[in-house]
């Protein structure tokens, strides 16, 4: 109850709260729905560009990614983009530098649950656009995609690593997003230990099973391919059951040290927390 | 009727780091490897003792620390030191139980969903102090017609006028019944018309409900109008804590006659009685002694000449001016 740090409210009214909230953010998302879809055409745009790329340039190659490979995985990235996507790191900051964070603050219910709810709505609505993209342009080019079997251990497989994937990440992210009780335009630093980063060891540049090995001992301790390569390698199905283990494993710990930094970063950012501004 | 204490401070202080920079680029390289700052103290061991059901104001002029002092109440920032009692709480932890028992308005942009009409506002704030829906029908009904929204209700937030939007501002910040009210300039930037509404209803609700209220304005009408007791503080301190008469009385030391004559008697200085304030043609407006006023206005009327007399009492702007100059 400390500090402000109850996660869940009192009693049982929590999922009448969450039902308002993801109401309220959706009805702000469809105010908002061209800037969403611009949004969400723009994820679809960078995979597709990066896909038609490394078709070009690996061809021939012995790269362990053919044809299909690449097409499968830039598909599949745009969806799961959708579900990782974060933007705590720029909308936290800004609420707290323009005021907006004294009315969170002020009410018996975490300020987090606003931007979890937030970003379930927007993503909702961003996925109802791309899932029809996306299927459209795997049905065209259905004939270049490799077998991929549909196992309920395979589902249940990604549905967990896409679950752990979106946490994660927005655990990453809201972390960094604290910092803003110091820094005033956390943005900068996303750049650097957020985007750039992530782009190359997440896999999104290249997939990263066709990175030199010096780069995989990285890629497996690092928090930022299992936010984005490893459910699309879980769903190719070329990954191992050993490291399946090892990257839930992984991904574990990281979440568990993103969440103690987190939760440090917090406490500390409200007792210096100024609350300038209406 | 027995009285409890629902605000306590005792030697409560707040302290903020202020980053200096010189102006010019090498100034400005030279602060990125030796920053400047200073310590500023806002609010300077402040004791203050407020009984519940009370309406109390909070003066002082900008940058006196009445803002500072309503988020520390209300547990938005930390005190640096001191200790803060708030309904038996200590705001700074942000009891969940606290914070569904207290409001503070802020500005017109508190509460409002931007891109929502205030009814959606109303029914998130709903779920989130859990009131029930007959309770918040009830609620909502008599806010509605109190501060006259029927109207707002189903519009975009963005797209009310101002005095609108403050009204429905207060609806939502009222709608769980708090305990206790901070209120942070209420009519900052209102109309005349609308300041009045606003007044008016705050005296109406406060009779009704007896919330604790704690209010800062520099529209001195707010003042006269809704409180009877004031603290005023500068530069943090606390240098009046009285009934609104009292101060009047205390810091009063002049009195404003304005005098027009039918034609000016001769040698007729208005220097004579004191400050010229200024003339036109025979009216004149000086500020004479208190205790001469009475005196000063019997001279004048002997000499048949006086065509109109007023004795009014100092704006009490000046009279705080004349509290902080002291």
């Amino acid at each position: 109850m400390k500090n402000g740090l109850t996660f869940f409210p009192k009693g049982v009214h929590f999922f009448r709260v969450s039902m308002q909230l993801l109401k309220a953010y959706w009805q702000e998302t469809l105010a908002y729905r061209g800037m969403v879809i611009i949004w969400g055409i723009h994820s679809i745009m960078v995979p597709f560009v990066l896909m038609f790329v490394w078709l070009a340039v690996e061809r021939g190659s012995n790269s362990p990614y053919q044809d299909g490979d690449y097409i499968l995985y830039y598909l599949a990235m745009p969806l799961v983009m959708n579900f990782i996507d974060c933007w705590t790191v720029f909308t936290f900051p800004e609420e707290l530098r323009e005021g907006y964070f004294n009315r969170q603050l002020l009410k018996p219910l975490h300020p987090i649950w606003g931007h979890v709810f937030e970003h379930i709505a927007a993503k909702a609505f961003q996925l109802l656009c791309l899932v029809p993209i996306v299927f459209s342009i795997s049905w065209f080019m259905g004939d270049y995609l490799p077998d991929i079997d549909f196992s309920f251990r395979k589902i249940a497989l990604l549905f967990f690593a896409l679950l752990f994937a979106v946490v994660l990440r927005f655990v990453m992210n809201t972390t960094l997003a604290m910092t803003g009780f110091w820094i005033e335009h956390v943005e900068t630093l996303n750049l650097v230990f957020n985007q750039a980063i992530w782009a190359l060891l997440g896999g999104m540049v290249t997939p990263i099973e066709t990175l030199p090995p010096i780069f995989r001992i990285v890629t497996d301790v690092l928090p930022y391919r299992y936010t984005l390569s490893f459910p699309i390698e879980i769903l190719r199905g070329k990954i191992s059951n050993g490291e399946i283990i090892i990257g839930f494993v992984v991904m574990v710990c990281w979440l568990f040290l993103f969440s103690l930094a987190g939760r440090a970063l917090w406490r500390a950012g409200l007792r210096i927390y100024t609350a300038y501004g209406g | 009727m027995e009285t409890s204490s629902s605000i306590v401070t005792r030697n409560l202080c707040r302290t903020f780091e202020v980053r200096r920079k010189s102006e010019g680029f090498l100034a400005s390289l030279k602060g990125i490897f030796w920053p400047r700052s200073n310590f500023v103290r806002a609010v300077s061991g402040l004791d203050m003792e407020i009984q519940t059901g009370e309406l109390v104001g909070f003066l002082g002029p900008n940058g006196a620390g009445k803002t500072t002092t309503l988020k520390m109440l209300s547990g938005l920032i930390f005190p640096t030191s001191g200790s803060i009692s708030v309904l038996g709480f200590q705001p700074f932890q942000r009891d969940y139980e606290y914070l569904g028992r207290i409001s503070l308005v802020m500005g017109q942009k508190q509460n409002l969903w931007w891109d929502l009409p205030p009814i959606e506002t109303l029914a998130i704030h709903r779920e989130i102090y859990n009131i029930s829906q007959a309770e918040f029908r009830a609620r909502l009904d008599e806010l509605v017609e109190m501060l006259e929204i029927v109207d707002c209700l189903d519009i975009q937030a963005r797209k009310l006028s101002l005095g609108q939007r403050m009204r429905c501002e207060l609806a939502v910040a009222l709608l769980h019944r708090p305990q206790i009210l901070f209120l942070d300039e209420p009519t900052i930037g209102l109309d005349i018309l609308m300041q009045k509404r606003v007044r008016a209803f705050l005296l109406n609700y406060h009779e009704r409900f007896r919330p604790t209220i704690l209010l800062t304005s520099h529209y001195m009408e707010d003042v006269i109008a809704l409180v009877q007791r004031v603290i005023v503080i500068n530069r943090g301190l606390k240098i009046y804590d009285g009934t609104l008469n009292e101060l009047s009385k205390a810091a009063r030391l002049e009195k404003i006659l304005t005098v027009t004559f039918q034609s000016i008697p001769e040698g007729f200085s208005p220097l004579a009685f004191g400050k010229l304030i200024f003339q036109e043609g025979p009216r004149f407006q000086v500020k004479i002694p208190r205790e001469k006023a009475a005196e000063t206005a019997s001279n004048l009327y002997s000499t048949g000449k006086v065509l109109d007399l007023t004795l009014e009492e100092a704006p009490i702007e000046e009279v705080l001016g004349e509290l902080f100059a002291s």
